[in-house]
């Protein structure tokens, strides 16, 4: 372009016969169109969702036979039975999901929209997004996937947010009595709950990572300290409990601002401590949720502070019998205690000090932060006398009032030989509470139940001394995003089979048998060299192991986005980031349209990439909707035992040949490809299982003969050595000799010689029509 | 199918690191000088088939902590055998040495160095017999074209010294024959369907003179692929007659392109990124990229941290130029290509290349004409097209002439009048933006303004 001026007055001065050439012209907008779907709402993606159901039929295991949602009831659904309204079991299992799905969802955006508001306030609109610098062209692959908008600011985030909180409540709406009537309706308004939940997490984590200055998909964020052993009990010491960062910004800048950094220990259980390690390194991390009870009863924390999210309901309980003052900080989470927001600080402290007040609600995070570091200053001297160890004696006087009931190993989610070690410890031999330790979820419920009222919990965690002071561990701090970059590194890698599969590990801490074995399903897979990911309490439990040398996983593994490496993003509403390296990898190897076309991109991620989520110790609604955001996009997800509550599994059926056929994009033909990956939804009983399905669902109909085989030896090997077998679908797996792996090839060839098997071509997979190639001209 | 090896086979233990620690015992490395592997076809009657030898001390019979010399020599037959695929057997030892669980191989050729573990000799792994063992029978069933195989192990310092010379000049004489072969040469080229499983569109065409993008297959690697599986993902393209020399274009690699993308792609010039280019996939190593202002190309890696000299990083770039589509200007390479001589010819090779990273100008030294090298900039050099553009002036790139036979009245040494980042115009509800822009004018006035009266 080129356009001349005669003459031109200016208040810089006057400019004659000024020449203009430019080179090109670029609107400052987004140059790619709009898809089909911007902004989906209910039924939008329907079809894409029963496509996926009609393979992954929904498989019940009511947890609750009855349905007590309305007068009508209760009404019995076993059998055929219908309830009064009409509706039947599966219907009423997959509204249950939907509502926890949706509650879940709600939780997350809600977490968004306070932490949006805030930087709104403080910032302004225009504070910039900005999660990875150069490394990351693609900000927000998912709000980009399904609103269709790009965002550059904070400000830009609002309209997400708002049509977000639309859909929640349609979502809710959807469980009124009398609304939906079909079981695959509600699961497709489950998968609608997952794909808003991916956004709102998008939209937390983007939003804090630009505005707190958290690390930006750097894959060398700092080691930061874990563990109950790591703290200075000589300093006085916070505990900031939830998931929301806002008040331990607060409080890690109150201490900067005052010169008291290095005088006051902050640490945090669940999420929010993952978040204030990624504003602060110095902070330090307890553990995952299980380690709630045990820490209010060490008697180490001086104050704590709550803000919301998975918080155990008795903290106030449990923190008065320690005599430790509570804040609550979050209008979702008052916790019976009198507002002060208003109230000076100085008069709050004076009354926790005091003993006057056992906690105060104060919902100015500004105030509440410099209320717990005054409060904290004053009261940890006072203190330090609830910081001794129970003696031993303790512990086999509490364990001598045992009648061998045996009510409390009913009542525990694991089934732990409570009463055989409460005998032995009777008689002064602790190790099998001490063993007991490791695998005890912290859920309490044992002393609830328990007629004689002894402490069994902190019998445990008192036979554990020594052990939780060797809680010295080292985890990554989350580094968000994966970079553009690191995502096309392993594009060659995973074309040509030398990356087997994405691993995440995700969710909450609801383990069947410790947090331990999450740290070992990492090691294993990483040491296979899988790309192996984790968020939350995941990544925590993950953390909590250390080889000969000392070194914890993250210590021992790279935290780059490549083969073997071990990559913490984050908090939960980080999981964004690994749902987003799915999609990225469809827009930067393919580079299919992103924007508002969300059937398509699902399609190439279920169809092409070998990703897998663990969700080893879902407990939470809020899992429940991570979970359902990954099935939208094709991504399978395996759960440890505890899963199973969820009321139903999405299983695929390897014996029905009808079920596992794809169009092929560049003919149009139907063609069978085998059972992969085999189920959207599964629950494992042992770590063994998980590990060897894991391994299983990786695989895609779209691997190369070399990708398949190097997945398919990962898979036998891993059913060889915890199953002592074969697996039997071998030849369901097998699409041609060369996707034989090599060391195996003899072995396998029998298997398949004996199975009748014959080989079949590998198509250009899809499951949708539309996606069937236009053949051009073609000689 | 290892039943006679006491330890693991398997692709598991691929990547296993031995440290000093836990070794028994070493061969190869640092510390000896005459190490190497070495893999030779031979003719049917010189090679029998099975056999494998050790000259010199076995693995018992070595020192614990020890650290020996180490030939491994291996012979092959075979119909469909030639010489040209010696050098694709040969890098299968590291990989396949590698699944022996307690055995660390590291690097290739004259430069290996192995290590066992305590473990895996305490269970049993003790000779050099069973390592022999698991290489034939690893390489018979991946490549049925290697009918017979023999394997020589030389350990002793005397009797490694021939054989040792002997590798050196193979791998000499190899790389002559490597470097030498051109494109006009061979009938055959060979095309790489595994991108297609991301990128359906993308169509990879290798030849002597143009490395795949992504870096990891040669044409040498193509015809051992294509002979050992013909119909597996890389295969044979019948090269056709060629329809322009300097272009880099083939009627055989045309048809296997509108073939494999269904039409979406119909030509395509070798050695060129405008008109017709090679298509650009998800995985290749760098962008050749056109910068219009000085009329030369860019080059980036991915390796490469922060902007280049456009004012783009690899992210945004690499996002117009991927997904296997043919994009002017935007050009998915391997960073072997521009070891070629056909780097790019159409389009003026070396002398069309303005900015390369340091890193990447500094390995390829060898490789870009002595008379350019200096004129090229790096990051060091130019930040931005301003100071690209006085750098090739100042160092007469030849692209410079191009510029003043295409400008021939401006005076492009000029400074610009006004320069801003971003300049916005305002006009009817529209606003156009001049991002970076730079005014030049042919004569500049300034003259004082009387001031206007205050009211």
């Amino acid at each position: 372009m080129h356009f001349a001026i005669k003459e031109l007055n200016t208040s810089l001065g006057k400019i004659r016969d000024l020449d203009i050439s430019i080179g090109r012209i670029e609107e400052e907008g987004w140059t790619d169109p709009v898809g089909p779907t911007p902004f989906p709402s209910l039924a939008s993606l329907r079809n894409w969702d029963l496509t996926l159901l009609q393979r992954y039929r929904p498989f019940y295991m009511p947890f609750c036979d009855l349905c007590c949602l309305c007068t009508y009831g209760k009404c019995d659904l076993t059998g055929d039975k219908r309830g009064a309204c009409g509706i039947d079991m599966p219907a009423q299992q997959s509204r249950m999901v939907l509502l926890a799905s949706s509650i879940g969802a709600a939780t997350h955006l809600s977490h968004a929209r306070e932490l949006v508001d805030r930087i709104l306030e403080r910032n302004g609109h225009q504070k910039p997004i900005d999660v990875g610098g150069h490394n990351v062209e693609v900000e927000a692959p998912i709000i980009r996937l399904v609103c269709g908008i790009r965002p550059r600011t904070i400000g830009d985030l609002e309209e997400v947010l708002e049509y977000l909180e639309t859909e929640v409540t349609q979502l809710l709406a959807a469980t009124h009595t009398g609304m939906e009537a079909n079981n695959l309706d509600f699961e497709s308004k489950v998968l609608h709950a997952g794909m808003i939940d991916q956004v709102a997490m998008e939209v937390a984590d983007i939003a804090q990572v630009s505005a707190f200055g958290f690390p930006r998909a750097d894959p060398e964020a700092p080691l930061v300290q874990l563990g109950m052993g790591t703290v200075d009990q000589k300093k006085p010491v916070i505990l900031v409990v939830g998931h929301n960062v806002l008040p331990s910004i607060d409080i890690i800048d109150y201490l900067e601002h005052n010169g008291l950094s290095s005088d006051v220990e902050v640490t945090g259980i669940c999420c929010t401590a993952t978040d204030m390690t990624r504003y602060s390194p110095s902070a330090k991390i307890i553990g995952p949720i299980s380690w709630q009870l045990r820490y209010l009863r060490s008697g180490i924390p001086d104050v704590v502070v709550m803000d919301e999210q998975c918080i155990r309901a008795d903290t106030l309980l449990e923190a008065q019998k320690m005599r430790t003052p509570v804040i609550a900080t979050s209008p979702k989470n008052c916790a019976g205690l009198p507002d002060r927001s208003g109230d000076g600080a100085e008069e709050i402290v004076a009354d926790l000090v005091a003993g006057k007040a056992s906690g105060a609600l104060i919902l100015d995070s500004v105030k509440a932060a410099q209320v717990a570091v005054q409060t904290v200053l004053e009261v940890a001297p006072e203190r330090s006398h609830f910081k001794v160890l129970p003696s031993t004696d303790m512990i086999t006087e509490k364990a001598g009032e045992c009648t061998q009931c045996k009510l409390c190993r009913r009542s525990c989610p694991n089934d732990l030989a409570i009463p055989d070690a409460m005998k032995a410890a009777a008689k002064g031999k602790f190790s099998l509470l001490n063993e007991m330790y490791d695998e005890c979820v912290g859920c309490g419920r044992c002393e609830h139940a328990c007629p004689q009222g002894i402490p069994i919990h902190s019998v445990i965690c008192a036979a554990a001394q020594k052990q939780i002071k060797e809680e010295t561990f080292t985890v990554r701090a989350g580094r968000g995003a994966i970079q553009d970059v690191e995502i096309r590194q392993v594009g060659g890698p995973i074309v040509l089979g030398e990356i087997p599969g994405v691993v995440a590990f995700v969710g909450c801490a609801n383990y069947p048998k410790g947090g331990r074995e999450v740290a070992e399903m990492c090691m294993e897979f990483a040491h296979r060299r899988y790309i192996v990911v984790t968020s939350g309490c995941a990544a925590m439990s993950a953390a909590m192991y250390r080889d000969d040398e000392g070194h914890t996983p993250y210590e021992m593994y790279p935290g780059s986005f490549e083969a073997g490496g071990l990559l913490n993003v984050g908090s939960c509403v980080s999981n964004a980031h690994i749902a987003g390296a799915a999609v990225k990898i469809a827009s930067i190897f393919a580079r299919r349209n992103l924007r508002a076309n969300y059937e398509e991109i699902a399609d190439y991620v279920y169809n092409r990439v070998g990703a897998v989520g663990v969700a080893w110790g879902a407990m939470s609604q809020k899992a429940a909707a991570i979970a359902s955001g990954f099935w939208r996009l094709g991504i399978p997800v395996v759960v440890g035992p505890h899963g199973s509550k969820y009321r139903r599994m999405l299983l695929g059926r390897a014996d029905k040949k009808e079920d596992w056929s794809v169009f092929d994009a560049r003919s149009g033909e139907r063609v069978y490809v085998g059972p992969v990956p085999e189920h959207l939804f599964v629950a494992a009983e042992t770590k063994e299982e998980a590990a060897v399905m894991v391994a299983k669902l990786c695989m895609r109909p779209n691997d190369t003969s070399k990708g398949r085989a190097i997945k398919l030896n990962h898979y036998i090997d891993l059913h060889k050595r915890y199953m002592g077998t074969l697996p039997s679908d071998i030849p369901l797996l097998v699409r041609t000799v060369a996707d034989i792996p090599l060391t195996m090839k003899s072995d396998v060839l029998n298997i398949l010689r004996e199975s009748g098997w014959s080989e079949h071509s590998i198509p250009d997979p899809t499951l949708l029509s539309s996606q069937i190639r236009e053949k051009k001209g073609v000689r | 199918m290892f039943d006679e090896i006491p330890v693991e086979v398997g692709l598991v233990h691929e990547g296993e690191r031995i440290r000093r620690k836990d070794m028994h015992l070493e061969m190869g490395g640092p510390d000896v000088k005459e190490k190497f592997e070495l893999v030779q076809v031979r003719s049917p009657e010189e090679v029998q088939d099975g056999a494998i030898r050790v000259l010199g001390p076995d693995l018992g019979e070595m020192k614990e902590g020890g650290s020996y010399p180490l030939g491994i020599l291996i012979e092959i037959s075979g119909t469909k055998l030639e010489e040209n695929l010696e050098g694709v057997v040969e890098r299968r030892i590291h990989e396949y040495s590698n699944y022996i669980q307690g055995l660390m191989h590291l690097n290739q050729r004259y430069d290996i160095w192995i290590r066992l573990s305590k473990k895996s000799f305490k269970k049993g792994f003790t000779s050099l017999q069973l390592l022999g063992k698991v290489l034939i029978e690893l390489f018979k069933s991946e490549l049925p074209i290697i009918e017979r195989m023999q394997v020589t192990f030389l350990t002793d310092a005397e009797a490694i010294k021939k054989p040792y010379a002997m590798a050196l000049s193979t791998y000499e004489a190899r790389d002559a024959r490597a470097r030498g072969l051109t494109d006009e040469e061979v009938d055959s080229f060979y095309g790489c369907a595994l991108c297609q499983s991301f990128a359906p569109t993308h169509v990879c065409v290798i030849t002597p003179q143009r490395y795949a993008n992504c870096g990891a297959i040669s044409w040498f690697d193509g015809k051992a692929a294509a002979s050992i599986d013909p119909e597996g993902p890389i295969f044979t393209i019948a090269k056709g007659s060629c329809l322009d020399p300097v272009k880099g274009e083939y009627a055989g690699v045309n048809e296997n392109a509108c073939k494999k993308s269904l039409g979406e792609v119909e030509r395509i010039w070798l050695y060129s990124a405008f008109g017709y280019p090679h298509t650009s996939c998800g995985c290749f190593e760098g962008i050749a990229f056109y910068i219009p202002e000085v009329e030369g190309f860019g080059i980036v890696h991915r390796g490469f941290q922060g902007l280049t000299v456009n004012g783009l990083p690899f992210s945004t770039m690499a996002d117009s130029t991927a997904g296997g589509r043919q994009v002017d200007g935007f050009h998915g390479i391997s960073l072997e290509y521009m070891r070629s001589p056909k780097f790019l010819i159409a389009d003026g090779g070396y002398e069309s290349i303005v900015w390369l990273p340091a890193d990447i100008k500094d390995k390829l030294k060898p490789y870009i004409p002595s008379q350019i090298f200096g004129s090229i900039a790096t990051e060091q050099d130019a930040a931005d097209l301003d100071g690209l553009r006085s750098f090739l002036l100042s160092r007469e790139h030849p692209v410079v002439t191009r510029w003043s036979e295409a400008t021939v009245n401006s005076d492009a040494g000029t400074l610009p009048v006004l320069s801003g980042g971003d300049l916005p115009l305002v006009t009817h509800g529209v606003r156009i933006i001049l991002k970076n822009a730079r005014i030049y004018a042919d004569r500049v006035i300034i003259e004082p303004l009387k001031k206007e009266k205050q009211v």
